[in-house]
Formats: structure tokens, sequence, C-alpha cells
């Protein structure tokens, strides 16, 4: 009669995993998104040419066409699923929308569907079946590529032909973000891009102008140092890594500000890119600039921002507060709300700040690109159903809408006419600071460079650069680290191209 | 000739009566891992479609490949965190609680209390513990004065202490599970060999380990394995606190998560998720088999 | 039964004093949850181990806006059909395997069991798509017909009915009892026990999904609690006392369950550990 005890069963894993890594045998270091293409040639990012471009412009007619005029006919009420990701107060707005939308006609009836958020929604989209997927999809603007490369959509572009739609009020940019190879994919719905938010009373406290936000990384610095040496605050700025945000989204950004492509055929505009820039030494001197903030305690790395909510939550911290945070826009509203709510003790909603998203270093460069995310017809072969989601979305970008919709949230009204109608006219007259999204966007130029990549694997690239960002701001050496994500970025975009033609 | 015929009488029953778990079982567990089998050597588009095979040799390269051998490693650990701790606390619990004392069902009520709290529901709890701004922990000046990382950056920002924040949380979830099955166990120990041991002048830790633990072996092996599988397939936990991270340690990035975690690289590359999968499935089989065979032997089944 | 050796009163003292300890240990992040539940949102950061303010509205509002109560009946819905099914494919199966002589039996036997080594991970993604061609997303089918048959609930059956001698079966059949008859009046009598406990079982474990229920649902109609919570989560991290609101509803029914069902509980979980 033995005894078993407790080291044997701890001996027992060990000598497993030590079976399992023996058998893995030496190997050396490679990474999984290279195992996808093991007959592909290995492809060297930095000695390859940049390919010439190999797509034509799609032309509409290839596509699902569309037909405006086939809601005319309808007797019967069409409904519509229409899949979202809009949390929290984005998603009450968007709700309120709709229900003023069925309730003003009889012929379509949408129903939301939210799936958790961008990520979730734009999953689902892709493993479900054409059957299993909704009427109408809002699609992050990361995933313009991917959406694309489904071959599941009725292109807005033909419904916009087909109405004879006038977008010669439409901001060119929110348009642009999501017309490639000659198409406009879907329709921009919610615009948003990082801005800066920070606390007017600490800064206040250190001395500094409260309605003077820094415009660049270099004032930043100064500014933060102030606030920390005066103790107003515990940290100037409170930076994140996260994918949508610090790590991958404000990146693109920057290299927008500065006018500098992100990745090769004009940003994937021309043609498929097929490898990134941001390990060029604009990116080098920009992470090096943020790390050496958090290396000087000016800046606090609140780290991977899970819920898109840590890198604001540090303002709030009893605590140790940082005085600023860069965010996205559309994030004002609940901003607002939470503060009125009494979260952070002592702080009025009067108290919060905004202004625009620093340029990197010592530059003058307050444009941005677009955030956020448009709206998809997807194709059932239903005339009527594909009119019936057109009329929906012309719905929620007339000025009307789309000035109730910015005045709730944040986002910026896809249209300029939408300034001088209801809530939005007289909210960016009585608070700037919901009108910082929008100037931002305004003051960018319309080259592809400022217009920010497309990628097909965008959300995986921005998941690799977020890593590479990590890593400095906790001390790694900046070159390596941008140089790994490229290189797996790189290998990532020549699978994807040959995963998907 | 007899015994032929009934063989064959009774199969329009038997076929009536496994029929329909043959079906589902078939449908939804072994052609499932067949499929992922065949998956893993394939490349697929953004929609899972238009799979190309690439060769068996993917396989290798995952099993070669940095994230997987990460991840691998981080679930070793988070196995050898969890499956001793949570065990130890059980069974410590378990003796503890082991006594005809007044009150002691209240104990007993407290300690499996844990067992109704969902994956989800412990997490979410737990998160509230430890979150660095607006957690509990964060919040309490004095500890953290002692213990500067459950503020900056936090216990599960830490790469350092993240797998072990998840693991408590772990061990704390499935510490009702445990203390239930060990107290059941050690309740099935006739109270007289203790007493004949007494008797003898055991002391107190000589009857544990001679007699309650040998007695409560089966118990332990079965509460082992499950809690092994159970660490091997952790999901929510890292899911709902760490999204794998942080990164770029990647600290929390379990198999499981390399496989369908928010922010994993393959989550939307059906061919490298089904590889990984596999050999997920693998790794479980040996795990089980040596569990089993290399120490089932020596547990103590009783006469 | 005097076995100790120290004062008997010292003795329990101490071992009151650990239980407490200990005790207050595991109910801490219980504590802590249900604190601030009852808090309102500007209270939640202020002193959060003292319950220095009180409302209902946060566990009112996790009810109607989080809209727990819907996602609780969709559990209970789902955890009741596994539950009952399984229960009725396992009898059937574990029957078959038991008292009926058909070919291939050893084989079958091995198929079924086979299935027990199989992770849910490894299925996840492929079943997905069956759900889907089935048409069987956001349906009660797609969340309960994968899981409603089970190799382990056959293998337990069929432990105690290889108890039943096979006399006894012969004796039956000679008496004109049918294998229904025998069923109803034989076996199943034998297995109710542990068919309280496999039952419970079952219905914890389809209580607890969390990544499939994900994986199928794409109507907030269909959610169940743990998906529920998750989304509660993402949604709401800037309200931490909704959330802690919500993980209380989805807790006490299920803890409810546990306390009333407590005998088939320690016997559902140590049905595994049964000598063998």
């Amino acid at each position: 009669m033995k005894t078993p005890n407790k080291s044997r069963f701890l001996l027992a894993g060990l000598t497993a995993s030590a079976l399992l890594f023996a058998s893995c045998g030496g190997g050396g270091s490679s990474s999984i998104v290279d195992s996808g293409n093991t007959e592909a040639p290995a492809t060297d990012g930095s000695s390859a040419p940049t390919a010439a471009p190999t797509t034509v412009a799609t032309p509409l007619a290839s596509l699902p066409p569309c037909d405006t005029t086939a809601l005319d006919s309808v007797t019967e009420t069409i409904d519509i699923t229409f899949w979202h990701g809009m949390n929290g107060d984005l998603e009450d707005a968007l709700t309120a929308l709709t229900a003023e939308y069925n309730a003003s006609q009889t012929k379509v009836n949408v129903s939301l569907e939210n799936q958790g958020g961008y990520e979730q929604t734009l999953d689902k989209y892709l493993q479900s079946s054409q059957d299993s997927r909704p009427e109408m999809v809002q699609a992050p603007e990361y995933a313009v590529q991917v959406m694309g490369d489904t071959d599941s959509n009725v292109p807005v572009g033909a419904c916009i032909e087909s109405a004879a739609y006038d977008t010669s009020d439409f901001l060119p940019k929110a348009l642009n973000q999501y017309f490639t190879e000659g198409v406009q994919w879907s329709m921009p719905f919610n615009v948003s891009d990082p801005v800066l938010y920070y606390n007017k009373k600490v800064f206040e406290a250190a001395g500094l102008d409260p309605n003077k936000p820094p415009t660049n990384m270099a004032e930043v610095r100064t500014m933060s140092q102030a606030i920390v040496d005066s103790g107003a605050a515990a940290f100037g700025l409170s930076l994140d890594t996260g994918a949508d945000s610090g790590g991958g989204w404000f990146l693109e950004q920057w290299f927008a500000k500065l006018g500098e492509l992100y990745s090769d055929n004009d940003n994937g505009r021309l043609a498929p890119s097929t490898k990134v820039n941001f390990d060029s030494q604009v990116g080098i001197d920009l992470l090096t600039d943020l790390q050496s903030l958090v290396n000087d305690g000016l800046a606090y790395n609140v780290g991977d921002n899970a819920s898109g909510q840590d890198a604001l939550l540090k303002l709030a911290d009893p605590e140790s507060a940082a005085a600023m945070t860069i965010s996205t826009s559309a994030a004002l509203g609940t901003v607002l709300t939470t503060v009125q709510g009494g979260l952070i003790p002592g702080i009025t909603t009067d108290d919060i700040g905004v202004g625009p998203m620093p340029a990197p270093g010592d530059a003058d460069a307050p444009g941005a690109i677009v955030g956020g995310a448009s709206l998809w017809i997807v194709n059932h072969d239903d005339p009527a159903k594909a009119a019936a989601v057109w009329d929906f979305i012309s719905f929620l970008i007339t000025a009307e809408s789309q000035s109730t919709w910015a005045a709730a949230t944040g986002y910026v009204p896809v249209r300029s006419s939408a300034l001088e109608v209801g809530a939005i006219a007289e909210k960016y007259t009585t608070d700037p600071r919901f009108k910082v999204a929008y100037d931002q966007l305004l003051q960018a130029a319309d080259s592809p460079a400022s217009l920010g990549a497309i990628l097909g694997p965008q959300r995986e690239i921005r998941t690799l650069s977020a890593r590479a960002i990590a890593t400095v701001l906790q001390g790694g050496d900046v070159a390596a680290a941008l140089t790994d994500a490229a290189t797996q970025a790189n290998a990532l975009l020549s699978a994807y191209i040959a995963a998907n033609q | 000739m007899a015994i032929k015929t009934r063989r064959l009488r009774d199969i329009p029953l038997a076929f009536a009566m496994l029929g329909p778990s043959l079906l589902v079982l078939l449908t939804f567990v072994l052609y499932p891992l067949g499929k992922a089998v065949w998956l893993g050597q394939q490349t697929c588009d953004v929609q899972g479609k238009n799979c190309k095979s690439v060769g068996w040799g993917q396989y290798t390269n995952v099993i070669k490949s940095d994230q997987f051998q990460h991840a691998l490693w981080v679930t070793v650990k988070f196995a050898l965190i969890t499956v001793p701790i949570g065990l130890a606390l059980g069974v410590g619990l378990a003796v503890l609680a082991d006594k005809q004392l007044r009150g002691m069902r209240f104990f007993r009520t407290i300690f499996s209390s844990t067992i109704a709290t969902s994956v989800a529901v412990a997490s979410l709890m737990w998160l509230f513990l430890l979150q660095p701004s607006i957690g509990v922990l964060a919040n309490l000046g004095w500890l953290h004065d002692i213990f500067p990382v459950i503020k900056e950056p936090g216990l599960l920002k830490d790469s350092g202490t993240a797998l072990w924040s998840v693991g408590i949380s772990s061990i704390w979830a499935n510490l009702g599970f445990t203390f239930i099955l060990v107290t059941a166990g050690l309740q099935s120990v006739p109270k007289e060999m203790h007493e004949s041991a007494y008797v003898d002048g055991a002391g107190g830790w000589m009857r544990f380990t001679n007699i309650t633990l040998p007695l409560i072996s089966p118990t332990l092996l079965f509460t082992t394995v499950v809690l092994t599988s159970r660490a091997f397939q952790a999901y929510g936990e890292m899911d709902l606190l760490t999204n794998g991270g942080p990164i770029p340690q990647d600290s929390t990035t379990t198999v499981t998560y390399l496989i369908y975690g928010s922010s994993s690289i393959i989550k939307n590359n059906d061919g490298l998720q089904a590889a990984v999968a596999v050999l997920l499935f693998v790794i479980l089989l040996a795990l089980s088999a040596l569990q089993f065979r290399g120490f089932g032997k020596r547990v103590h089944y009783g006469s | 039964m005097a076995l100790d050796t120290a004062p008997k009163g010292w003795r329990s003292f101490a071992r009151y004093s650990m239980l407490t300890i200990v005790a207050l240990f595991i109910l801490f992040p219980v504590y802590t949850t249900v604190i601030a539940a009852l808090k309102p949102g500007n209270k939640v950061l202020d002193n959060p181990l003292l319950p220095n303010a009180f409302t209902l509205d946060v566990l009112k509002n996790a009810w109607t806006e989080g809209r727990l109560g819907r996602y609780l009946m969709n559990t209970t819905v789902v955890a009741l059909i596994i539950t009952s099914v399984q229960l009725m494919t396992s009898i059937a199966s574990a029957y078959a395997f038991s008292f009926l002589k058909f070919p291939l039996k050893r084989l079958v036997f091995g198929i079924f069991l086979s299935t027990l080594l199989v992770p849910l991970e490894v299925t996840l993604v492929i079943n997905r798509r069956t759900i889907d061609s089935l048409g069987w997303l956001n349906s009660f089918q797609g969340l309960t017909v994968p899981f409603i048959a089970t190799a382990f609930g056959t293998f337990l059956l069929r432990q105690v009915f290889m108890q039943i001698p096979p006399d006894l079966r012969e004796a039956a059949q000679m008496d004109g009892l049918g294998h229904w008859g025998f069923m109803k009046e034989v076996a199943i009598p034998l297995v109710r026990p542990t068919l309280g406990a496999l039952g419970l079982f079952s219905f914890l474990a389809s209580w607890n999904q969390y990544l499939w229920p994900s994986l199928i649902t794409t109507e907030d109609d269909m959610n169940t609690v743990q998906t529920g919570l998750r989304h509660l989560a993402s949604s709401d991290l800037d309200k931490p006392n909704l959330i802690m609101a919500g993980t209380i509803i989805a807790a006490v029914p299920i803890l409810i369950v546990l306390v009333v069902f407590q005998k088939q509980l320690v016997r559902g979980l140590t049905a595994g550990a049964v000598k063998g």
C-alpha cells in the first residue's frame, strides 16, 4: 500500500511538459504567423521591392446591384436586422435613433442586435454563413479590406448611384476611409478620432493655463514636468498599449499626422499592402519619445487597456492620478456622464478639458484619420431588402440624425450640413469640447498618407504593434521591438494576400 | 443457434436506444475532431472558406512557434499553481471541518459556497478586487503602501503577478468543488481505524499521512485529474481578467486563450486555430494517460 | 471518543478560530461584491470595505437594464433541457450496453468512451459551423443539442446496471417482463440516486457554459447569464456597482439550487471517485 503524494503529481505535470518540450526540438525562434504558408517562399520585407499595383479598380458592375426604387413597390413591412457593436451610452443613442426611424414609416422595421463590440461583431460576421448574416452590419474602420474580401455585400456606392444621392456636403475624409479599389463599400456613420482629455483643475494647480492643452508631445513633456513638479498630480499623461488605442490606432494616427505612409502601395489604397513602414526612423523617434516620457516619470502606462477605459480611469484614480490621456472622441459623452455620476470626488464636468491629439515631437500637425465604424449592406439577393437597408442608412446620415447622434455621443457628424441643424448646432457653440474632433478631421490633408492605411489583417497588425509599444514602454529596445513586429506584420500581409485571392 | 438469434433480436431495440446518443456524439464530438485534425494542415481565407492544404508540416511549425511554446509553458505554470495549491487548501479545509462540532454545518456551507460561482461570476468579483484604478485592494491605502504592485501597475497588469492573480481567483472558484469532494472522501474513512491507530500511539500527523491520505487517495486522484483538465482548458478567467496579457510578455496567454482569445493573432485563422486545438487535445490525452497509468496504480482503492 | 490530549476547550477554541479566519478569507470577495452592489455610483470608490451608503436601485437596474431577468430564464431553460434529455439518453444507452446483445457492442462502447477524451475546445469552431448550417444559431436547439448525449452519464449508469445479476434479468424474462417493464420496475429504481447526482452535475455544467453560448448567439434575447455578464462587464466598467449587482443576481439562483440539493451535489461530484 503506497502513498501517493503531491510531489508525484507535480512530477507528473513536469514530466509531461518536459516531454513536450523535448519533442519540439531546437527549432529556434519562429512566429506562429509564419506557419500558415509553409509552401510560400520566405518573404524578407526589407529587401523585397514594393510590389507593383496588381489590383485594378473593381468595377461597380461586377458587384451585387442596388435598386433603391425596389422599396417603392413593397406592400408588406420588411424586417431588417442590424448587427452593431455600440455599448453603454452609444447604444442608448443608437436605440433612440432607430426607434425614431421605425416610428416614422411603415415599410421597414429595424431590429438592433448588439454583438458586444466591434471585434465580436466582425468575428461573428466572418464565422457565419451568408444566410445567418444580418441584412445590415456595422464594421469598424480597420475592417474595410476584410469586409470587401468577403464578397458578401451590396456596395453602398451602388445605392448612391441608384438613388442619385447627393454626397457633396459629406466630409471627404469620412467617405474616402471606406473607398478603395474604386468602390464606395460602406457608409460612414460613427466617425471618431483620438483627442486629448485633461483635468483642468490639475492644470490650474500646476500653474498652467487650463484652456491651453499641449498640441504636440514636446509640450506634453514640459506641461507634464510642471504637473509632476508641482505635485498637482502624480503623472502628466496616461498612456496605454491597447490595439484599438495607444498600441495600434494611435500609431497609425501619428504617422498620418506627419504625412508618412504607414504601409506600401499608398497605404494599401492603390493595391494591397505588402509591407508596413512603422519600423522606419519615424516610428523609432516616436516611440523613443514615448519611452522617455515613461522613464522620466512623466507618463504612466496603464497597459493593454482591455476595457478601453483603463487610460481614462487613470484620470479618476483617487490616489495617483494622471492629468491627461489620449482617447477616442466617442468616449466624451460617457466621460461626462460618468463624471456627473460622481465617480471622481471633487470634479465637475466643467473640469474636463478636451484638446486635439498631440502631434509627434514638436510638430505642428493638427490632423487626424477617421476612426469609428461604417454601415454595410449585406447581400441577400433581394433588391427590396437592400433598398430597405439603404433607406435606413439614408435616415441615419441625414443632417438631423447626424446632429442628434453627434451631440449625444462625441462622434463627428459625417456631413457639414449637420452643423447647422438640431442639437449639434447648439452643442458646438455652447460646448466646444465636442467640436475638437471635427476640427481635427477638417485640418488633415486628403492624401493617401493622411487618410491612413487599409490592410487585410489590420486588426492582427495592430495587435503586433501594440506588443512592440508595450515592449518599448517597459524599457525594451525601440528598434528591435519595431523590427520584430514589422517582420511578423509583413508575414501576415503576404499570408493574407495568398489566402484571399 | 439460440444465442445467435438473441443477438440479432435485440438489434432494433439497441439501435433505438443507442441511436440518438450515437448521432449526437458522432456529429458534435467525433466528426469535428476528425475535421479539426484535417483543418490543422490547411489554410483558409478570412471567412474560413476556400481552404487549401499546406501540408502536415503546419503542425510541426505550430509546435516550433514561439507563441505555441510560450502558451504551453503558461498553461503548465497555471496548472502547477492552481492544482497543488487548490488541492492542499481543499484537503486542509476538509480536515479542519471534519469534526462533529456545533456550527460545523455553517462553516461547511461557507467553504462549499464558491461552487455556486461560475467562471464569469468569480472572475468579475476578482476583477473588482484587483483592478488597479477602481479596484478594492487598490483603494486600501495601507495595503498598497506595503505592496505597491497592487496599485502600480496592478496585480493583473504586472507580468510577475498576473498569472498568480488569475490563479488565485481560479483556486478560489474551485475551492468549493475540491472541499466537497475531499469532505466526502474523509467521511468514508472508518472512524475505528483512527481509534486503533491512536491506541497504537500514532500522533495526529502520522494518522493523517498513514491512514487518512491513503484511504482518500482515489478522491485525491480524481480531484487532481479534474483540476488539471480545468487548468488546461481555462479560458473565461483570462478573457475577463487579463485578456491574455499583460503584453508583450503574454503572461496569461494559455493554449486555450491562444486559440480563442480576442487578442490572439490566429483567432481568425481557422487552420492554425485547429492545429493548436488538436495539439491541446493530444497534450490532454497524454496527461490523463500519465496520471492514470503512472500514478493510478499507486492509488489505494480499498479491498 | 476522547482522542484529544490537550484540554478540550482550548482545542475547540483553536479550531473555531481557524475556521472563522478561513471563512472570512473565503467570503471576502463576496463581501466586497455585496457592499459595492448596494452602493450608489458616487460612493463605490469611497471606502470599499464599509457599507456607508445603501440603495437597491443598482440591483433593480441590473435586472431591467442589464436584462438579467431574461438571461436567467434562458439559462434555466437551457440547463433544464440539457439535464433532462441527458438523463434519458444516458439511461437508454447504459441500458443497451448492459442488457442488450448486439454485434459490435465493444466497438460502439469504445466509441462512446473515446468521446470523453475530446476537449470542448477542439470541437467548438466546427460545431459552430454545423449549427449554422442547420439554421440553429440563436435557438435553444443550438444551445442544447450538442450536449444532450454524454458518455460520462452512460458510463456511470452502466456501472450501476452491471451490478444487477444476469440471472435477475433472465428470471424477469421468464415471468414475461419485457425490456420496458424491466427498465421501469428494476433498472431505473436502482439508479435513482445516481440519476439525481448526475442530473445536478449536468445542470451545473450547463449553467456555467461560457464559450459555446457566446459563439452561437447573435441575438440579445438568447443570451445566457454568463454571456450577459460578459456583455455587462465589457460595456459598463465605469459602473462597477452595476456589474457587481449582476454577479449577485447570476449567483443567487444557483446557490439556492445547491443548498436545496446539497446531498445530490456531493454524490454527483464524487460519482467519478467511487471505488472502482
